[in-house]
């Protein structure tokens, strides 16, 4: 609407006439000056309305016919959806399999304490000369169990802590999936600033951003997303390996 | 033995080197990715490279390559352990000359048999 200019010679003009019939007192010619002076105005106001409708239309064809801005709406997007679901699964198995190890491990300390407090009352009544024969063979018995117990227990209690510390691989894995979702945010980001600023006539081209190639590696494997041309596990990397000579 | 482990995720490393100590190798060193373990590697003796794949800075297919083109350190050991498990990234991985490949999540045994794999090499070659 900026560039409509309504003051021109010739309103200018029209105006000066309307002022003369006025005061002729010619009420006639008066409001034939008006109605000329009006439909100049409406016209113009069509015509611009015209250019500036046609224009948006044609900025949201551009938009809406972009591939990148397709590829957001219909791949992207849901993708990031499976990506970021995929990481909640990924936390919760790490979580369980933490906490899963640590509640087999706490009974085998509960135990390891309760066995070596009774052991060590009935030692202390032996070095105090406190004990008879048969309570003492009793006691060498009792000591072979705690021993054989306790290699066991303590291996017991190293399977767990490795499997507590596996377990912590979630953290390298759903951060490498994350990173992949913020990249695809902030994508979206720029896309809608560039159609905030159409919009709103700062600009009259939509910029669609590009996506970033940081996505050229795949990542860790998430089902449905990316899970084509890849391994399903070690024994077929072994396999492809062993394949190739390994 | 001395290994060094290379790895932009602190929390991975120390799970490496915590499976490490737990199959008796004490010597390890950590870099977060190929350009500050480039260096590390050629001012020590190491006996072992343990790296990731995708890391900011230099990637470890890249430093899979700059170790192999380098002289002195052309013959190191390299075992790749990565989230990367297109087949096309592990032919390309074992074309530059990788020794193993662990894909994550791994197990601890998995580790051990690898690592196994690769000395029974060294001492057999």
């Amino acid at each position: 609407m900026d560039d409509f200019k309504f003051i021109n010679d010739d309103s200018i003009a029209m105006a000066k006439d309307l002022v003369a019939t006025m005061e002729r007192g010619d009420e006639t010619g008066a409001k034939e000056v008006v109605d000329e002076l009006t439909h100049i105005r409406e016209s113009d106001l069509y015509q611009e309305m015209g250019k500036l409708t046609r224009e948006l239309h044609d900025a949201i064809t551009a938009f809406g016919m972009d591939e990148q801005f397709n590829k957001l709406a219909e791949m992207e997007i849901p993708n990031a959806r499976q990506r970021l679901r995929h990481v909640i699964e990924m936390t919760d198995q790490a979580a369980n399999r933490t906490l899963e190890a640590v509640e087999s491990s706490l009974p085998i300390c509960e135990e390891m304490g309760t066995r070596s407090r009774s052991l060590h009352a009935d030692w202390k009544r032996f070095t105090q000369r406190d004990m008879n024969l048969a309570e003492f063979v009793d006691l060498a018995k009792q000591l072979d169990g705690f021993f054989t117990t306790n290699t066991g227990d303590a291996e017991r209690l190293r399977d767990s802590l490795t499997s507590v510390l596996m377990a912590q691989d979630f953290q390298d894995l759903t951060s490498q999936i994350i990173k992949k979702v913020i990249t695809l945010v902030e994508e979206v980001e720029s896309n809608l600033v560039s159609l905030v600023k159409l919009t709103s006539g700062k600009s009259n081209k939509p910029e669609v951003v590009e996506g970033k190639k940081v996505d050229a590696l795949a990542g860790p494997v998430v089902p449905g997303v990316n899970d084509k041309g890849v391994v399903s596990g070690q024994d077929e990397v072994d396999d492809l390996l062993s394949s190739l000579g390994f | 033995m001395k290994i060094l482990i290379v790895d932009d995720f602190s929390t991975m490393r120390r799970i490496i080197k915590n499976l490490l100590r737990d199959l008796g190798f004490q010597n390890t060193a950590e870099a977060d990715d190929g350009l500050t373990a480039l260096p590390i590697l050629q001012s020590g003796n190491f006996d072992l490279l343990i790296t990731d794949w995708n890391m900011p800075g230099m990637q470890g297919i890249d430093l899979l390559k700059h170790v192999r083109a380098d002289q002195k350190l052309a013959s190191l050991p390299v075992l790749m352990v990565t989230a990367e498990q297109k087949r096309e990234q592990i032919v390309e991985a074992a074309q530059a000359g990788v020794n193993g490949y662990v894909v994550k999540p791994f197990t601890a045994q998995t580790l051990k048999e690898k690592l196994e794999k690769i000395f029974q090499r060294i001492e057999g070659g």
